[in-house]
């Protein structure tokens, strides 16, 4: 009876010292969640965030305000069912302040619900689609890092029109999934303001795998410009049969894809002349921020630091995710580490850095979205295996648009 | 009007030769089986990255890695068949089907872990080549391979149906496998045969498909969908009825895609209301005997 009362004294004076213990602990961390695509459809551009956001965490020096940064990753396996129980578990269960990810737009917007719960801060380095915009644009803890759709075509029908001159003519292919229908408005609009003429616009399905019907409609209108609404897989496809059908139009241009080294490999010689847009390309030259050079590097050794660290050049995601993590991490710094998602939103606004993809500093964007960073898109061609930028000016490595080559 | 009538001509051959490959094996699997082989597509797939990756490692064309391709897939299948599908072969359709997808999933989601979900395709120089037999119509040339190729697939399966022993054995094991066992047919043994044929078949389409279409670990799904169609259509158990499956529905989706504005965004609906007129005009297919026996 004795050892039993004696246990109990000891336990009851533990027990408190334990959970303080423990509530210190938990008061020495910052959870950020980090919901990305780490399997299914879209791993690729999960797999992507995840290393920007490991990168940023890892130059960040692993904590701040003397506060250990835990990232919270989960899978959203690129299901929409799966997203929802991810972000749900993230804020309801791990409660988290701060959100960074998902990259794809269908992820985006099936976390869009969920997210609604608890409105954590919610860092967006993905999803092209003005629908968040519409949706969650005036949401003051939304903060969207990379441009939407319409951003693409203002810039590419610009630098079209800048460089190729007036009175030319377009044709418009566009698949039938959210994709080629999203983007499809967009392109009319920008292109026909800066005076294309807009010839054909042809609609093909999603995953075909013959588009000689929409080829053959092209040719027959003889336009100076395609243009190629479609994800990456349908990208090659199309990439191909233009090449094969000898189409003889003399600028091909896509969207995201021409960027993209999977399907650089995949289109062999057919990719010679495409051109593309994104919000970073190897060869974009951009000092290192005068307050925070160990971040934002020069472009050059941020490319080396990533090149050491994960053995292959970094594209688009992997930049626009470290970026993001870095001014997000900033911004708690700056709040004086508190997981308080109103100050660090405050402290975020504030922020303005010099990136390796441009300015870092959020505005309200062309559509609405009060939160937007890095609207700013480059326009490149691929020229004998490699990228010319055309546009912005800040940027440029050529002056004209090659026409495409056909062989033989 | 006479370049764009033999323009749809050409396309739809060249397509309904892509559209037969993708089908034959999983027609071939399932006369003899009586299973649907909801993995057939991912089979297809794994041919795809073994061509990709002989192409981009050891320099194969993917026409010359074909038949290792090919052999691999026929033991890879036999396998498959003897350490799963042998195990429930007397059960109820339902769990051959549940184990087929599930088996599917399996090979989707090894192909993510392995390879991501990156896009690759391979690029042989006929893979961007093409022949102007006018001005306006042109036959590109690595469709043209994949053509003949079916063409020479669906021969060499018929030869080997008709005139050799195991053949012979397996067309019993097809049109009665109680009478076929009652001849002294190793009936467990046809089965594991045809399965392993029906993946040597596909995954020599895949090497086929490496340089026709994008590889990813998702493209089995819609071929493994297209393969479903045109065996219904053909009739599934029969390897005549799915090549005219295959042309017909090939002809079909051509034909809207040329013809109707916005043509290529219809032209796969239309072709299944026109496979679903033709089930209800005949629903055992066009050549096809199952339901029939029942």
């Amino acid at each position: 009876m004795k050892l039993f009362r004696s246990c109990l004294i000891a336990a009851s004076l533990l027990v408190p010292a334990v959970l303080a213990n423990s509530t210190a602990q938990a008061e020495d961390v910052i959870k950020i969640g980090a919901p990305v695509e780490i399997s299914g459809k879209f791993v690729s551009y999960g797999a992507a965030a995840k290393r920007g956001i490991e990168m940023a965490v890892d130059i960040y020096g692993g904590k701040v305000a003397n506060k250990k940064i835990e990232v919270l990753y989960r899978d959203l396996q690129s299901d929409p069912q799966a997203t929802v129980n991810s972000f749900t578990q993230l804020l309801v269960e791990e409660k988290v302040n701060f959100l960074i990810g998902p990259i794809a737009t269908p992820m985006t917007m099936a976390g869009l619900p969920a997210w609604r719960r608890t409105k954590a801060l919610w860092v967006v380095p993905g999803a092209t689609t003005p629908l968040l915009e519409e949706e969650a644009g005036k949401e003051p803890m939304l903060f969207h890092t990379f441009p939407y759709a319409y951003y693409y075509h203002r810039a590419l029908a610009r630098s079209l029109k800048e460089k190729l001159g007036p009175g030319k003519t377009v044709a418009i292919i566009y698949s039938d999934d959210a994709y080629g229908r999203e983007h499809l408005p967009y392109a009319q609009k920008y292109f026909t303001e800066e005076g294309f003429k807009i010839v054909a616009e042809e609609l093909v399905r999603a995953g075909a795998t013959d588009l000689n019907p929409v080829l053959a409609k092209i040719r027959r209108v003889k336009p100076d410009i395609l243009l190629g609404l479609v994800q990456t897989t349908d990208g090659i496809l199309l990439t191909k049969q233009v090449y094969v059908q000898r189409l003889n139009i003399p600028y091909l241009v896509g969207t995201a894809y021409p960027q993209l080294k999977q399907w650089q490999d995949a289109t062999a010689e057919a990719q010679e002349g495409w051109v593309g847009v994104t919000t970073y390309i190897n060869g974009m030259k951009a000092k290192a921020d005068p307050k925070y050079p160990k971040l934002f590097m020069d472009s050059d050794a941020w490319v080396a630091e990533f090149t050491k660290r994960y053995n292959r050049v970094p594209e688009f995601i992997d930049v626009g995710a470290y970026v993001s993590t870095c001014m997000l991490l900033i911004a708690i710094e700056n709040a004086g580490g508190v997981d308080d998602k109103e100050k660090v939103a405050a402290e975020l606004k504030k922020l303005d850095v010099q990136t390796m993809i441009g300015r870092g500093h959020f505005e309200p964007s062309l559509g609405g979205t009060l939160n937007q960073a890095f609207a700013d898109v480059v326009v490149h061609q691929r020229v004998k295996g490699a990228d010319a930028i055309l546009y912005p000016k800040d940027f440029e490595t050529a002056d004209k648009f090659e026409q495409a080559s056909y062989a033989k | 009007m006479l370049g764009l009538t033999l323009q749809i001509l050409v396309d739809s051959l060249l397509l309904g030769g892509v559209y037969t490959l993708m089908a034959v094996g999983l027609s071939l699997a399932f006369g003899v089986t009586r299973i649907i082989n909801f993995a057939h597509g991912d089979i297809v797939m794994y041919g795809a990255y073994a061509a990709f990756f002989a192409f981009v490692g050891l320099n194969v064309d993917p026409l010359l890695s074909l038949l290792l391709v090919a052999a691999l897939g026929g033991i890879g299948g036999y396998l498959l068949f003897k350490l799963t599908l042998d195990r429930i072969i007397e059960s109820a359709g339902i769990n051959q089907v549940l184990l087929t997808f599930g088996i599917g999933l399996v090979l989707q989601n090894v192909a993510v872990i392995l390879w991501t979900g990156d896009e690759r395709s391979t690029t042989p120089s006929y893979a961007f080549d093409s022949w102007f037999l006018t001005d306006d119509v042109i036959v590109a040339k690595g469709r043209l391979i994949a053509f003949i190729l079916a063409a020479v697939f669906v021969v060499l399966l018929l030869a080997w149906l008709r005139w050799s022993e195991l053949g012979r054995a397996t067309r019993a094991v097809s049109q009665n496998r109680a009478a076929a066992s009652l001849m002294g047919i190793n009936v467990r043994a046809m089965y594991a045969l045809s399965f392993g044929l029906s993946s040597a078949l596909g995954t020599a389409t895949g090497a086929i498909m490496s340089f026709l279409l994008p590889i990813t670990p998702f493209m089995g799904f819609p071929i493994l969908v297209k393969a479903f169609a045109i065996i219904i259509l053909g009739g599934l158990d029969s390897v005549i009825g799915t090549v005219i499956g295959a042309f017909f529905l090939a002809t079909a989706e051509t034909t809207i895609g040329y013809l109707v504005p916005q043509g290529i965004g219809w032209a796969e609906g239309v072709a299944f209301f026109l496979l679903v007129l033709v089930l209800i005009a005949r629903p055992t297919g066009i050549l096809g005997t199952v339901g029939r026996e029942a």
